[in-house]
């Protein structure tokens, strides 16, 4: 195992009645985006909170790099974190702001300057964060976890408030660091927003991990063996398929799905029985469907109980 | 604990509303002050009173502006979350809070110097000949007076301090503290029964601190300069000792 990694194993934390986490076990490795994905109140938020010390867990481990957070001596050369509700003194420059953040780690107004230039704050950089716009505020909180040139990364929501640019921007800025070697945990409850940019999915629902693999492992275990099929004759394709112990559903009016068979099975039955087909697909999960599917009764218990966890 | 401190100077430093609270306190103290000295009549025996006591008097109005100050220190980080910031960066929740207290004594160390002596010169520059004589710093009980002052400022404010911390909002810390400052005295006034009345005025944080003032009847029925300060910093250590074990316990 590499130091630069999150290991989060068997986190329980309630709040009065809510169960916000249980049993919530998940690893980040470095070189990788591991999306952090979940309904709002899967516990995501709270789980970061609880990795960097902020709340306190009932039971269970969280530790980075090997160690839990609160014994880190400066936590943001080690951890950086963009977390979500936490907003910079209104009054206070963006640098200043910055600046103090730089103090408390022993660290140089001249990193302060560099972490401005590379998320691109330099020209408001000396203006009053309590004027920045819902974007420029994540940026500054995209600057501030890259202060202590962390080799671990965790944000909470960073495409919150941005604008396309700024979503495209941030997908190849993210990108950019885990190909540095460091790693990453992003959090966000918009499957679409991280798909292209995760390697890994923890996916969260009712306080714990429903998943924790790599994307293609996941589309390919959600996909299943299926195969989808455009034919004229479907009662035909229907009986060869079926005879051969396909599962076979009609998918639309020219249109089979059959699992449980290969694809090159399925042409050659097909061939083997003369019936016509014009199109032969594997068929292929989209990731928003993993997610649903994964996240569906956690969807659920949300809508009967309110358990959005206090923040 | 240096990192720490270092990066509450820096907080302290770069945002306006602490500049503008100190300013103010060293104004209104001084303001007031002249106004309750240039009352005073003197004869060429003297001033009549306590003049020291009398050309201190703005740190009734400046301690509010300080309460202000210590309580918007940590209340104003827990109305933006920035509360998370300063925990993510300094974990040791021990280390943060005592890296804001110290800052905070600091800075209001400065200020009350600047408000005490203000008063007081502006006492010199107001009274005649005969009040000089009372007001300067060679004598003893002078020179205590207005560093005992300054102390008492920098226990209001650690008192402020740690009463936001522990309700976690601004305006509720200042309201606690200034009911504590100006309430508990007037309630006190209206006790009939004279033992508890003095016992009132006794415990109360400013009106036992405020003997430190005293310069011509030391003792009487207050508890004397030094012991009365000490139960204004029996209020302070308390505040803050719930203050840092709440935060301590508690998730942010």
């Amino acid at each position: 195992m590499s130091a630069a990694e999150i290991v989060v194993t068997g986190l329980h934390k309630r709040y009065r009645a809510t169960r916000a986490l249980d049993g919530m076990s998940f690893t980040v490795r470095p070189g990788l985006v591991t999306g952090f994905v979940g309904p709002n109140g899967a516990g995501k938020s709270t789980t970061m909170r609880v990795i960097l010390g902020l709340a306190a867990a009932d039971a269970g481990t969280a530790l980075v790099a090997g160690k839990p957070y609160r014994s880190l001596r400066h936590p943001l050369r080690h951890v950086g974190a963009l977390l979500d509700a936490v907003a910079p003194h209104p009054g206070r420059t963006a640098r200043n702001h910055l600046l103090w953040l730089a103090h408390a780690q022993g660290l140089s107004a001249r990193r302060v300057d560099r972490v401005i230039e590379q998320v691109g704050l330099t020209p408001a950089a000396r203006r009053k964060a309590g004027g920045y716009s819902l974007g420029m505020r994540q940026r500054l909180g995209i600057a501030a976890a890259l202060l202590g040139d962390p080799p671990i990364l965790m944000l909470d929501e960073p495409f919150n408030g941005m604008d396309p640019g700024g979503i495209v921007w941030m997908r190849g800025f993210l990108r950019s660091l885990a190909a540095e070697g460091r790693a990453l945990l992003v959090s966000s409850h918009l499957m679409s927003e991280v798909q292209d940019t995760a390697d890994r999915l923890v996916v969260a629902g009712r306080g714990r991990a429903l998943a924790d693999a790599g994307v293609a492992e996941l589309i390919a275990a959600a996909s299943g063996n299926r195969v989808a099929v455009r034919t004229t004759a479907r009662p035909d394709a229907t009986r060869v398929l079926g005879r051969a112990g396909g599962a076979v559903s009609a998918t639309g009016p020219d249109t089979v799905t059959v699992s449980g068979l290969p694809a090159d099975r399925v042409a050659a039955l097909l061939t083997h029985g003369a019936v016509p087909f014009s199109e032969l697909t594997a068929h292929r999960a989209t990731l928003e469907e993993v997610y649903l599917e994964l996240t569906r009764d956690a969807a659920e218990f949300r809508a009967a109980t309110p358990t959005e966890a206090p923040r | 604990m240096r990192t720490a401190l270092h990066a509450e100077w820096t907080k302290l430093r770069t945002a306006a509303g602490p500049r503008w609270l100190l300013l103010g306190t060293i104004v209104a103290t001084v303001a007031l002050s002249t106004a309750a000295t240039s009352m005073a009549t003197c004869t060429a025996g003297g001033c009549g009173g306590d003049t020291t006591r009398l050309a201190l008097t703005g740190v009734c109005l400046g301690q509010a502006t300080i309460a202000i100050l210590a309580a918007q220190t940590i209340g104003g980080e827990y109305g933006t979350g920035m509360i998370r910031s300063t925990l993510a960066a300094v974990p040791r929740r021990g280390t943060a809070f005592a890296a804001k207290a110290v800052a905070l004594t600091g800075v209001v160390a400065l200020g009350g110097t600047a408000a005490a002596l203000g008063s007081v010169l502006a006492g010199r520059l107001v009274l005649p000949e005969s009040g000089d004589r009372a007001l300067s710093l060679a004598g003893g009980p002078t020179l205590r007076a207005v560093l005992g002052t300054v102390l008492y400022l920098v226990l209001i404010g650690l008192l402020s301090l740690g009463i936001a911390t522990a309700v976690r909002d601004s305006a509720t810390g200042v309201g606690l503290v200034l009911g504590l400052l100006y309430v508990l005295p007037i309630l006190s006034a209206t006790v009939g029964d004279l033992h508890w009345r003095r016992l009132l005025e006794r415990a109360a944080p400013m009106s036992a601190g405020l003997s430190v003032q005293d310069t011509t009847d030391p003792g009487g029925p207050s508890l004397g300069p030094w012991a009365g300060l000490g139960v204004t910093a029996g209020w302070a250590a308390a505040a803050l000792l719930a203050g840092g074990l709440l935060l301590r316990a508690r998730d942010v």
